[in-house]
């Protein structure tokens, strides 16, 4: 069986985070800047699993899930904070949403 | 035996749970039964446990039971623990037979008052209080008991909180209990110190080998013990509080203040006895301090013109005795006395109650005189109980008072020389509890006459006649050169006592000069008081200078007020003027602006800017990772 190289494993997930990255950075609307932030948890999942077969062990595995359980709980926290913001018809920008106060 | 003891304690406090827990006032005859029944029944069950500790031979009345570990520090278990032995059972009786009769009579007392409830809850507390005292199996639990009889006394002083006077009593009371408290805490230190427990049984068996005859800790223990004694003894130099405790109602002075709480000190020095026994010095202190209490307190009694002051200066003198004997080492002596004393100065305080009662809180003695034709039961009770107080044979005062002053003389110069003092005391006593008596009871009604008198119910009326009977006779139980049952009754308790008889010779020399210048005292008492005011008028001025000391109880409470109560405010007032806006409140001010000064120098970081949060974080880490990489950590 052909092996793929654990360092393909983490060029990709390097390129996801820097992607994710860049899309926090660059981006603000709230909602692109939660695809952007799930990207990067993402790119961290590939190289769990990639090192979790380089080692022969699941325990990567088994954080990739916890991960992925994570993400989904932020998602949800996330999602209901835009929407909160939306039914205040304020403009969906994190930039504007600087002020905690009102 | 144990259960019914548990029961005994547990009565009261169930009682005063009951009565607090209405949010309004529960109908008075429910109110009634709560407050006396279970001390009534008290008193039935420790007379149940007296009559079976009676069957058994002395070395066998002796219960210890524990419900369980109360805590656990240190190495230093402590027991919630009750024992039971011969000496708890005499306070179990003396507490629960006088505290029902004064709170049968208090029923009826209370009556004008609107915080019925409120009165019998706390007398309740102070009952379990002093029974957890007396019956309490370790040091914990007596200074426990110890502080909360403090507590009832403090609440039942303060009881009618809208008088000034006695909000000030009261506290003046609890400051001073607490002086003793710490005093008996500090013992309690010095004995886990030495011997690791505070156990009873454990202390007073190991206290002869390990603490030593004479040692200096000996002697520190029994000082501090002491200090306890002193306070809640009211003694010299502590006593100042109990006079002005009588702002209390009245079978509040009678229960507390005359016959029960203030005794508690003679009990710590017969329970303690084996400590004492190692503290020559202490115990000689104790019985000095016993000796000039007597005296002082009986010479200011003269000058009272509030019959209840009169009273209470007479239980400073006669707790003297007690603790005069008690120090001297006569142990049944004194716990003879003092259920001769608990008898008639409870009889006192109850009739001059019942005169109060009647002349609608009429206290002076100035707005009293021919009572007697008014008033026939407090009459009769006042007039026994005074002759009781005297120390007059047949009545009981007499063979209690006597039997510590005979004793005494057995003691060598120091002894003969305390007893003395003591004969001269009592004879001093007869005068004052006399003059009071004629002042209030015959001679020719005050001006003005009396005109509606409250009628004395059965309620009040059952009490003095019992107490009257007991303080008439009761002092039969101990004759000298006869029979002397009491001291067959604590004889196990008193095993290390010294065994001091009375000779034939000192008990007439006592008897006789007790007898007959105490009733030549009486006699001076009639002349000078027994036909009205006259007398007493003529000679007011005489020797004004000395009758201002003696009235104003030899200055001492001007001396405290003006050392520590007056010291302590200049403290206060120097610190708030001058320590506390220097230093406290400045320190505060510098800390909280440099914290300002810091905030505002760190603020612009909190932009609030969720992308240039991140940035930072990035390449925070990007540094860090940089960081560990280049030196070669990994």
């Amino acid at each position: 069986m052909n092996t793929v190289p654990i360092a393909a494993y983490i060029s990709v997930s390097a390129v996801l985070f820097a992607l994710g990255l860049l899309g926090v950075l660059s981006r603000r609307n709230p909602l692109l800047l939660l695809l952007a932030v799930e990207l990067m948890l993402n790119a961290a999942n590939v190289a769990l699993v990639g090192f979790s077969r380089f080692h022969e062990t699941t325990d990567g595995q088994v954080f990739a899930l916890v991960v992925m359980v994570v993400a989904a709980s932020e998602v949800v926290i996330g999602l209901g904070l835009v929407v909160a913001v939306f039914r205040q018809r304020l403009e969906l920008n994190v930039d504007l949403m600087s002020r905690m106060r009102g | 035996m144990n259960v019914l003891a548990w029961i005994v304690l547990g009565l009261p406090f169930v009682a005063f749970l009951i009565l607090l827990a209405p949010p309004k006032e529960p109908p008075r005859k429910l109110t009634r039964a709560l407050a006396v029944a279970p001390i009534g029944i008290g008193f039935l069950l420790s007379v149940t446990i007296f009559g079976v500790y009676l069957s058994r031979p002395g070395d066998e009345r002796l219960e210890v039971s524990s419900l369980w570990e109360w805590i656990d520090i240190g190495g230093l278990p402590v027991d919630l623990a009750i024992q039971v032995d011969d000496l708890t059972v005499y306070m179990m009786l003396v507490i629960t037979g006088i505290g029902s009769m004064i709170l049968l009579f208090a029923t009826d007392y209370m009556e004008p008052d609107r915080d019925y409830r409120r009165f019998f809850a706390e007398m309740n507390f102070f009952v379990f209080s002093m029974l957890l005292l007396v019956m309490a199996g370790n040091f914990f639990f007596l200074i426990v008991g110890w502080g909360l009889v403090g507590l009832a006394s403090y609440l039942l002083i303060g009881y009618y909180y809208d008088r000034p006077s006695a909000v000030a009593a009261s506290k003046k009371a609890f400051v001073i209990n607490v002086i003793g408290d710490v005093g008996m805490v500090l013992a309690a230190f010095l004995l886990v110190r030495e011997l690791g427990t505070l156990d009873y049984g454990e202390v007073f068996a190991r206290a002869d080998s390990e603490l030593g005859q004479g040692t200096g800790t000996s002697e520190a223990i029994a000082f501090l013990l002491l200090v306890g004694v002193a306070a809640k003894s009211a003694q010299f130099p502590l006593h100042t509080w109990l006079p002005d405790a009588m702002e209390g109602p009245t079978p509040v002075s009678a229960l507390i203040h005359a016959a029960t709480m203030v005794t508690a000190g003679v009990y710590l020095i017969v329970r303690c006895q084996v400590l004492y026994q190692n503290a020559p010095i202490a115990s000689d202190t104790i019985a000095v301090i016993g000796a000039i209490t007597l005296f002082f307190a009986a010479t200011i009694a003269f000058m009272q013109e509030d019959i209840k002051r009169v009273l209470a200066w007479s239980t400073v003198s006669q707790i003297g005795y007690m603790i005069m004997g008690a120090g001297l080492g006569l142990y049944g002596a004194a716990m003879f006395h003092l259920l001769m004393h608990a008898f008639f100065k409870a009889l006192l305080f109850l009739s001059a109650g019942a005169v109060i009662h009647a002349l609608a809180g009429e206290q002076s003695l100035n707005r009293m005189g021919g009572l007697r034709r008014h008033l026939g039961w407090p009459t009769l009770g006042f007039l026994v109980g005074a002759f009781a107080l005297a120390g007059i044979a047949p009545f009981s005062g007499f063979f209690s008072k006597d039997e510590i002053l005979e004793q005494a003389i057995e003691l060598g110069a120091f002894g003969i020389s305390l007893a003395v003092v003591g004969t001269i005391g009592s004879v001093m006593t007869a005068f004052y509890a006399f003059r009071a008596y004629f002042r209030a009871f015959e001679g020719p009604d005050r001006e003005g006459g009396y005109g509606h008198l409250h009628r004395t119910n059965w309620r009040m009326v059952i009490p003095i006649a019992v107490l009257t009977v007991g303080a008439a006779f009761a002092g039969w139980v101990q004759v000298p050169s006869g029979w002397h049952l009491i001291d067959d009754w604590l004889e196990p308790a008193f095993l290390a006592a010294p065994d001091v008889k009375a000779t034939v010779t000192s008990e007439v020399i006592i008897s006789l000069s007790t007898f007959v210048f105490g009733l030549a005292a009486i006699g001076l008492a009639w002349w000078m008081f027994g036909r009205g005011s006259e007398w007493r008028l003529r000679h007011a001025n005489v020797l004004p200078g000395v009758r201002r000391v003696v009235e104003d109880q030899y200055m001492l409470n001007e001396v405290y007020d003006e050392v520590f109560v007056k010291s302590g405010k200049d403290l206060g007032d120097a610190m708030a003027r001058d320590v506390e806006p220097g230093g406290v409140f400045r320190s505060v001010k510098t800390t909280v602006g440099v914290f300002l000064a810091a905030a505002a120098g760190l603020r612009w970081m909190q932009s609030g800017l969720v992308r240039s949060y991140v940035f930072v974080f990035i390449v925070g880490a990007a540094v860090i990772a940089a960081v560990v990489i280049l030196s070669g950590v990994i």
